[in-house]
């Protein structure tokens, strides 16, 4: 008899909305009866609250992640000639964002907790040096203190890509709060997510809030008033609308995504073949992804889903090892930290609509899977 | 009585059937490049009478996208027009490139005969609009676009379903770019653009151009936007798209109405010629009249929402300040920027409103 294989997706999309079907059918309804889906009332209401739950006194929507990101080089001025320092273990999007904006993106290693290594920033600064863009991947923040005394001493500014990391603390304050501007997405898969693509950017700076709302609406001051030249970057009020009803569950969803960290942290201990992640004192992650470095990657990955566990790899080739770097001037062995961290990481399900079941489940395959090569290959459990 | 210049009430009349489809979507979670998308692609391709359409974030971007996968950059000159919305030009400046105006001819679209004196050694492309729904004489900027080696992106943002003699809007450039605004003839419930192309290619490029230069999950062949038109808001474009022709026809409708009933005030009114051929969809109907912001404040008054597209010509704005134009350099435009004035033409527009409007316009002039 054929033993049925319990399935536990990377992610699951639809399960949240099994909650959420009728809060967010009725938000988008009462954006029907408003009839302003271009920069509605829903827009100023969720930033308003989006610039509250990080703590910054200002928040602009705009049509996402990545938009934010360009969007805030440009309202401080980054483009051509210009140089800005970012990391090559993260999302392409990290890196796009400058050649975008007409930058030229630099690398720097990470460290052991796969965020910018501050220490190696120093010698990546040129003349040309604008800003640098740390990345709290994984939603762990980057050990900001450091960068941002470097940026002080050099005269740059810190542009945070928050993308995966709303609601992380680093010393007691939220990300996105610290740089000049943060960067987050609403993407379908983060955290705090728009039924399509979003994003948002925070500053505590009223003069770059007002550069940045005419930034994301074709610099128009009134319909007929054009005073910088721009693209059309908005966050649809239909999004700001859902977004609104997901915000009062976000801060539960952040703890349960903690808890089920938590229960692989414990679960997981003691396996010398496997790297589990950990908060440090001064941080509070918020496990986005959670992604164990682990010997044998890939065997794990594949065993994992013969046991009906989805799992994914954020990301296994660099950005600066990709083809569409290529003009960049990088190749193997310039990042030895992040390249060799490519090959062992793997993002383990962490979602917070996960069983306690799920995750123990999880779990026993992991430790099986370890407990059963370390028999084969004769060496000793440590 | 109130005559709006904006539909959407109207559309949402028949609201449960979208919210129906919204409802599927969200019980999917199929957000992002899903595939009532694909659908949207295939049937808004296919009403264009083109073989591609490319779904992006707004019509902006698909201007951007075009522009830039086709090498326009900085140290290049792009010809359009300065009686456009911004985004046409802001568009060019966000790929590094410099605008370069030629005034429009009296369709409110760009003049051929004045574009050679305006190409430069530096000239890459040409960005007609087919503004307010009218076509530009594609024949003629072909051709010049031809001896000169310059590119065409057309500007059909406002132009869907338009044509010159049977051949649509899009079929003459390398890309063109359409625009779901929600005031556009198709629209969707945010901000929506789409690319449609001839060519396979481009086409290809242009979907790993809006998607981060992603050939899979996790190789980038190319740095890129990231500017797709959500799925949500291609679930509204497929309720909608089998109503283009409908709304076409009933713009064209609305805009033969008026002409009809303003062909005796020549001497306050003055209407387009309508060219031969031309299938002008009436994204606007826009007319030069006599005391225009008085006309304007009385219509108002009556309860009719007339616009004015645009009061300000785009090199006159503050952002072109460094452009180095003047007032006096396109006195077509600046004309017109004076004395246009746009009506509801709306597809669902009622006959006593429509009726109303013509009654108001008319006894402005003939009474005081």
């Amino acid at each position: 008899m054929r033993v049925r294989v319990k399935q536990i997706p990377y992610v699951d999309l639809a399960a949240q909305y099994v909650s959420l079907k009728v809060e967010v059918l009725e938000a988008v309804a009462r954006v029907l009866e408003g009839g302003q889906f271009i920069l509605g009332e829903e827009v100023a209401r969720f930033e308003r609250c989006f610039a509250e739950l990080c703590g910054v006194r200002f928040a602009v929507a705009v049509n996402s992640g990545t938009d934010a990101l360009i969007l805030a080089l440009r309202a401080l001025g980054i483009g051509q000639g210009d140089e800005v320092i970012t990391v090559p273990n993260s999302f392409v999007a990290s890196t796009s964002c400058i050649v975008m904006a007409g930058a030229r993106p630099v690398f720097v290693d990470v460290g052991e907790d796969s965020n910018m290594d501050p220490k190696q920033l120093e010698r990546a600064i040129t003349s040309k040096t604008k800003a640098i863009l740390p990345v709290h991947l994984t939603g762990r923040p980057a050990d900001l203190h450091p960068i941002l005394d470097v940026a002080k001493a050099y005269g740059l500014h810190v542009v945070e890509d928050c993308a995966q990391a709303v609601l992380a603390e680093y010393r007691g304050r939220r990300v996105g709060s610290f740089g000049t501007i943060g960067c987050f997405s609403l993407h379908p898969l983060k955290t705090l997510s728009a039924c399509g693509d979003g994003g948002v950017l925070t500053t505590n700076e009223e003069a770059l809030y007002e550069r940045l709302k005419l930034l994301r609406n074709l610099g128009l001051r009134t319909r007929d008033d054009c005073v910088v030249w721009s693209s059309n970057s908005r966050l649809d009020t239909l999004q700001a609308a859902v977004l609104l009803v997901k915000m009062k569950y976000l801060e539960a969803w952040t703890r349960r995504r903690r808890t089920n960290a938590a229960f692989y942290q414990r679960g997981l201990a003691g396996i010398p073949s496997l790297q589990v992640p950990r908060d440090r004192p001064f941080e509070k992650a918020v496990y986005h992804t959670f992604v164990v470095q682990a010997e044998r990657r890939d065997e794990l990955k594949n065993y994992l889903a013969e046991n009906g566990i989805g799992t994914a790899i954020h990301y296994p080739v660099p950005v600066h090892l990709q083809k569409a770097a290529e003009g960049l001037g990088y190749g193997p062995g310039s990042f030895p930290v992040a390249e060799q961290q490519a090959k062992r990481i793997l993002s383990l399900p962490i979602y917070p609509e996960l069983s306690r079941d799920d995750l123990s489940y999880i779990v026993e395959v992991i430790r099986k899977f370890y407990r059963a090569s370390s028999h084969e290959s004769g060496k000793p459990c440590v | 009585m109130r005559v709006n210049f904006s539909y959407l009430d109207r559309q949402f009349a028949e609201v449960d059937a979208y919210l129906r489809d919204i409802k599927e979507l969200v019980r999917t979670g199929d957000f992002t490049l899903g595939a009532p998308l694909r659908e949207f692609e295939r049937r808004f391709a296919e009403v264009c009478g083109l073989p591609h359409a490319i779904g992006v974030a707004s019509g902006t971007d698909a201007l951007i996208l075009s522009l830039k996968i086709l090498g326009v950059g900085p140290g290049d000159e792009v010809l359009t027009t300065p009686n456009t919305f911004i985004a046409t030009v802001g568009a060019i400046l966000m790929t590094g490139a410099r605008p370069v105006f030629v005034d429009n001819e009296e369709g409110f679209v760009i003049d051929p005969g004045k574009i050679e004196a305006a190409i430069t050694p530096r000239t890459k492309a040409i960005v007609p609009v087919h503004y307010t729904g009218n076509v530009a004489d594609m024949p003629a900027i072909m051709e010049i676009a031809r001896r000169h080696n310059l590119l065409v992106v057309e500007d059909a943002c406002q132009a869907i379903g338009a044509s010159i003699a049977g051949q649509p809007v899009g079929s003459w450039g390398e890309t063109a770019c359409f625009s779901l605004h929600p005031l556009k003839n198709m629209n969707v419930w945010g901000d929506g653009g789409l690319i449609v192309t001839r060519s396979a290619e481009l086409a290809e490029k242009l979907r790993l151009y809006r998607n981060h230069g992603l050939i899979n999950r996790d190789e980038a062949v190319m740095f890129g936007h990231n500017s797709r038109l959500d799925t949500l808001q291609a679930v509204i474009g497929n309720r909608l798209i089998g109503q283009v022709e409908w709304i076409t026809l009933r713009r064209i409708a609305n805009a033969r109405r008026y002409d009809a009933a303003f062909e005796d005030l020549a001497e306050f009114i003055s209407i387009p010629k309508r060219r031969p051929g031309v299938r002008h969809v009436f994204h606007l109907y826009m007319i030069r009249v006599k005391r225009r912001d008085e006309l304007l404040a009385y219509l108002r008054k009556s309860g009719i929402e007339a616009k004015v597209h645009y009061p300000i010509p785009v090199h006159l704005q503050k952002a072109a300040a460094p452009l180095g134009y003047k007032e006096g350099d396109f006195p077509v435009c600046e004309e017109d920027s004076r004395t246009l004035i746009t009506l509801p033409a709306h597809q669902h527009l009622h006959e006593d409103e429509l009726n109303y409007t013509i009654e108001q316009v008319r006894s402005f002039y003939l009474k005081n």
